[in-house]
């Protein structure tokens, strides 16, 4: 075992050297240069990765947790540590293979798409950096060290959304998923500090090997109340959980995400989709016995990540951004990833199948994700727009890049045997067995939903006439560099579930997960079949809309019927308007609407209005900063009675 | 008699310092650097004896009977001494040519003793036995920055900075001196461990009047809310060398008489104390926060920004003494670096131009190095890991959260979201923000690009490496 881990410390090296080298040094010099080195720093550590998941797995020792190296970081008191180590399960080790691929992948593709941007090398220096963060956060052998590159994802975040600085929309958003992020963040903060005071540890380890039971008697006071420890460890988990809430942008957070994309799309495709924003996911899955015996949290992070799940696809039904609908969709896959792991309460016993699920899901998720965000990129690239408007017909002139987009549609819509399917199925039984039956029926109508707007963006793109002049005088071709990343991600996008699928299904199972009162359950085998009956019900309903012979594409984007009741009134009186009505108006204008609302005014009206009350109580201290001496003399006056009467002095 | 311990050479050093450089200032021509070489030869030295000082984990030496030396009185030294050099060091350039639209400063050598001076006055706080060795060494501290404040002698903000600065420091004196008379009723005795038994034996209401005027007097020099009105302009007014130092020595003189003080002879009564702290700690990060979230000026910002991070000093004072005061020492280390780092920065472009948000535009691509110290100064004040800060409010959020002050904490963390943003938009102006017309040039002198790099190297190893500092942490259980 040891042996093999003996070249683990690659995996973060790589990504490491290739920072400093391209920040310090080769960024500047040449940017072939910076990227040259980062695919290959890169490669090695997939190299690495791959090298350490086959010995893990082949070796025997696999599903048991080893610590690879560990080495004290900062010492509170004896015996109560915060270590930097290397965590190696089977949950880490997948998460350190996507987490490399994709960012092998990812790097690859940035030499077409960055190809001639001023600051090429920063972009490499600064793409290494996030890979090293997130490896160094999914490696992580305690909270202390989960946090400590958590915060770092979001500083990388934060830097690459904002690349494009001389774009004021990218300044403001990357300030914003900042600052978001970080507010969730310090719950999350206030967590750990609670929760490894009461366990007296940070350990994941420990903490996943807890029982309530012997916390029960002993009170301890938050300064409000006095509660017993049993109920503060609770109160901890529902504050780390909420630092999950905000970085995996579960709704009401998750605004910052859609408006991230302002960021280059070989940033959206790796932290905006298939790796930072699962980290709330892999939080959860991370300590899951620990969230599974607080009390009702995992019923919380059921409904959070439920709600999410239909909110995000019901909006991702209007959008034209065509990265936007991907932003969207991410946050509706993620919204299952989250509700997946909620369900596995049933009373006090616990079964792991939406464990297994979920884990499953972020893995095929961040193959066919990642593959639909290059393409979107590459898509873009071609046309200059992020607008399904202006494009259309690229199907003969991007004849690989649309096979692979139709392999990932196929698998994020869970199109047997396309990767999706496998996990989604999972996921959606686990809400069955688990008695989850408004949150089943939830899951099997956003599967719906999800095969719709996926394809509507599919064949928006793809199909029909061309809509914009640059393709149809064929100004458009695949980009070596960037078709050879979607060619390769297709790959494991069409095969991931398939094969892996024994993986999971042998490695992520009851039994070898920490958890008191495990539950085996019976499968539902007519699960798959509705799921799948679903699908391809939306899928007609795509294609009868937006890709048949009579679809009326200019209406289906006619933007005004959208808004105006008098023209749906109108064009009610129409027989061959019906269609569009029901299906346009009232199921999407309508549902979507609402979706939109709550989007629109409630969430980021709540949003400006915290900012407006801050800005006015700043506005209040800077007044009051006036110059005048004798006020200030006389604030040390008014402080002493101030103190003298609020300030809880004995007498 | 009494046998020099070594324990006492660095107070020695640093006392003797100021004298010897006026005496060699006296005796030698006007363009002597002299002066300049002795006393930074002798800060760093005294840095140095006082490193040499083994923490023994116990009460501490005591000499004269009244003068003592412990951990946290080392830790603390040298605190101040670091601060102390790093002062000097961002001085020196002011009175070559003048910044900030401001003329040149004069009369280095009588600028470096009183700088000298106020450092020792701290010395004496950390050493103080009893409440009149304390007072001293408060004032010791306090009124050579009354004269620092002004020492641009043809800038009138200056001058009228220093005016507000006295006025307000005279009348939190009287606070502060009010208090202790009480105290004296109280225990009949100055002696700290006279007090210390009075206060365990039971208490009065004079015992608390004379807690509330001596936390209003040093809520003064603390910036506490609301005794923090003075803060911006003075830090407006003075020349920035002095700004630097006032956020740095004076804040660290006055936590550390908190914290002699309160777990000292108060700390009998110290459960009792804890609201008055929490609220404290609570408006004033609250206020300073908001204050700094939209200004130009960059001193005026750091004002704000200081009188916060005061506020999260405060915390600390929540919890038990060991936890509370290797928290403190080491967010002083770390708040230091970061606060220095950031006023070198602006001290190189305030040689070019005015020290503004609006002149740190384009800085990335004018000296990437100053921006990415500038961007390291802001992310570690504003606690994000992996930097130094993060680790120093952990430590002192944790000392609150240790007491059960969780909504303290959780209060503070939050706050901590607001302070991200107004950070941010000083690393948004150096980064993002395009230069209005072209650029003056920017120049480092050896002396700044070498500062700025170990500052820079500072904020980043105590992050990643926080176990460099483990002196801090073991041998350190009071």
């Amino acid at each position: 075992m040891t042996n093999d881990v003996s070249i683990s410390y690659l995996i973060f090296l790589m990504p490491l050297l290739t920072f400093v080298v391209n920040g310090l040094f080769l960024g500047k010099r040449s940017a072939k240069g910076a990227a040259t080195f980062a695919i290959l720093c890169n490669g090695v550590a997939f190299a690495a990765a791959l090298f350490l998941a086959v010995g893990y797995f082949t070796s025997g020792f696999a599903p048991q947790k080893a610590v690879a190296f560990e080495m004290p970081f900062l010492k509170f008191a004896e015996g109560f540590v915060a270590n930097i180590g290397l965590l190696v399960d089977p949950l880490s080790i997948m998460m350190l293979v996507v987490v490399t691929f994709i960012a092998f992948m990812v790097n690859i593709y940035s030499v077409g798409y960055m190809r001639g941007d001023r600051a090429e090398g920063r972009f490499f220096a600064l793409l290494s950096l996030f890979s090293f963060s997130m490896l160094g956060l999914v490696a992580a052998t305690n909270l202390f060290q989960m946090f400590i590159f958590w915060e770092l994802v979001g500083v990388s975040s934060y830097l690459l959304i904002g690349f494009w600085y001389h774009k004021p929309s990218a300044v403001s958003a990357s300030k914003q998923a900042f600052i978001l992020t970080r507010f969730a963040d310090s719950f999350f903060l206030l967590g750990i500090v609670l929760v490894s005071y009461v366990a007296q540890s940070f350990d994941f380890f420990n903490l996943n090997g807890l029982t309530l039971g012997a916390f029960a008697d002993q009170t301890i006071n938050l300064g409000v109340m006095e509660v017993s420890k049993a109920t503060a460890l609770t109160i901890g988990a529902v504050l780390i959980f909420t630092g999950g809430w905000g970085k995996s942008a579960m709704f009401p957070m998750h605004i910052w995400l859609p408006n991230a994309m302002e960021g280059p799309t070989p940033v959206s495709s790796i932290i905006h989709s298939a790796t930072m924003v699962v980290a709330g996911v892999y939080l959860v899955a991370r300590l899951f016995p620990f969230f599974a015996i607080c009390g009702n949290t995992l019923t919380l992070i059921m409904w959070v990540g439920a709600f999410t799940m239909v909110f995000a696809a019901v909006i991702a039904c209007t959008q034209k951004d065509i990265k936007r609908i991907l932003a969207y969709s991410t946050l509706s896959q993620l919204g299952y990833m989250m509700f997946a792991l909620g369900t596995c309460k049933i009373g006090d016993a616990v079964f792991t199948t939406g464990w297994t699920a979920s884990t499953f899901h972020i893995f095929t998720h961040a193959f066919f994700k990642c593959s639909l965000f290059l393409i979107a990129g590459s898509l873009i690239h071609q046309v200059h727009t992020n607008d399904l408007d202006a494009m259309g017909g690229l199907r003969k002139k991007m004849p690989i890049t649309y096979v692979c987009a139709l392999i990932s549609v196929l698998a994020i819509s869970g199109i047997p045997p396309f990767s999706g399917f496998f996990s989604k199925d999972e996921i959606i039984l686990s809400a069955f067995q688990g008695h989850h039956y408004a949150v089943f029926g939830l899951a099997v109508l956003t599967s719906g939903l999800t095969t719709f707007y996926m394809f509507r963006l599919f064949f928006l793109a793809f199909h029909g006439k061309p809509r914009s002049e640059s393709v149809a005088a064929g100004h458009v071709h695949e980009d070596f560099a960037m078709t050879l990343p979607i060619a390769i991600l297709a790959v494991p996008a069409l095969l991931s579930g398939l094969l892996a699928g024994g993986l999971f299904e042998h490695y992520f199972v009851p039994g070898k997960l920490m958890v008191p009162q495990l539950l085996q359950l019976q499968e539902a085998h007519w699960i798959p079949y509705v799921a799948v009956g679903v699908a391809v019900v939306s899928l007609l309903i795509a294609w009868v809309l937006y890709a048949s012979p009579k679809a009326n594409i200019n209406r289906a984007l006619d933007d005004v019927n959208r808004s105006s009741i008098y023209k749906t009134i109108y064009h009610k009186f129409y027989f061959d308007e019906m269609y569009y009505c029901v299906v346009r108006q009232f199921v999407i204008g309508g549902i979507a609407k609402v979706a939109r609302f709550i989007q629109d005014y409630i969430v980021e009206g709540i949003v400006a209005f915290v900012v407006w009350f801050f800005h006015a109580l700043g506005r209040l201290v800077r007044t009051a900063q006036s110059g005048h001496l004798t006020f200030y003399l006389g604030t040390l006056i008014v402080g002493v009675i101030l103190w003298r009467f609020i300030g809880h002095l004995p007498f | 008699m009494y046998s020099i311990s070594n324990q006492l050479i660095p107070d020695l050093i640093l006392l003797a310092l100021p004298f010897l450089i006026l005496i060699v200032r006296l005796c030698s021509k006007r363009t002597t650097v002299m002066p300049w070489r002795i006393a930074n030869l002798g800060l760093i030295a005294t840095f140095v004896m006082l490193n040499m000082i083994p923490l023994t984990n116990s009460e501490g030496a005591f000499f004269l009977s009244n003068w003592r030396v412990d951990d946290f009185g080392v830790l603390m030294r040298e605190v101040f001494v670091l601060s102390g050099i790093l002062g000097l060091w961002l001085a020196k350039d002011y009175f070559d040519h003048g910044a900030d639209g401001k003329p040149a400063l004069m009369h280095i050598t009588e600028f470096m003793a009183t700088l000298i001076f106020a450092t020792f006055g701290g010395f004496i706080v950390v050493s103080a036995c009893d409440m009149l060795t304390l007072f001293l060494g408060l004032e010791m501290a306090t009124i050579p920055m009354y004269a620092l404040t002004a020492w641009n002698k043809r800038d009138q903000y200056g001058s009228e900075a220093a005016t507000k600065y006295i006025l307000m420091g005279s009348v939190a004196t009287a606070f502060e001196l009010f208090g202790f008379s009480y105290l004296y009723g109280f225990a009949g005795s100055i002696h700290f461990s006279q007090i210390a038994s009075a206060t365990s034996a039971g208490t009065s209401p004079l015992l608390w009047i004379a807690l509330l005027f001596i936390f209003c007097g040093i809520g003064f020099k603390l910036t506490l809310f609301p005794f923090y009105t003075w803060a911006p302009d003075v830090y407006e007014g003075a020349p920035t060398p002095v700004t630097a130092v006032l956020s740095v020595t004076s804040k660290a003189t006055a936590i550390a008489f908190l914290v002699v003080l309160l777990y000292g002879p108060l700390a009998p009564v110290q459960d009792k104390i804890v609201p008055l702290v929490a609220l404290l700690a609570c408006t004033t990060l609250f206020v300073g926060n908001l204050g700094a979230l939209k200004q130009s000026r960059l001193r005026r910002f750091m004002a704000y920004s200081s009188i916060a991070q005061a506020g999260y000093i405060m915390i600390a004072l929540l919890g038990p003494g060991y936890i509370s005061k290797t928290a403190i020492v080491y967010y002083l280390f770390v708040y230091t670096v970061a606060n220095y780092l950031a006023f070198f920065v602006f001290g190189v472009i305030g040689h070019y131009r005015p020290e503004s948000f609006n002149s740190l535009r384009g800085l990335s691509k004018q000296n990437t190095l100053l921006a990415v110290a500038l961007a390291a100064a802001m992310f570690s004040l504003a606690g994000i890991p992996p930097l130094a800060g993060f680790f120093g409010k952990f430590h002192l959020f944790f000392s609150g959260a240790t007491a059960g002050h969780y909504m303290v904490v959780a209060f503070a963390v939050l706050n901590n979201v607001l302070a991200l943003y107004y950070y941010l938009q000083v690393i948004k102006s150096a980064w993002a923000d395009e230069p209005e017309g072209e650029l003056s040039p920017i120049r480092m002198v050896k002396r700044q690009r070498f500062v700025v790099i170990a500052l820079l190297a500072a904020t980043i190893l105590l992050g990643v490496l926080p176990f460099v500092s483990n002196n801090v942490f073991t041998g350190f259980t009071f």
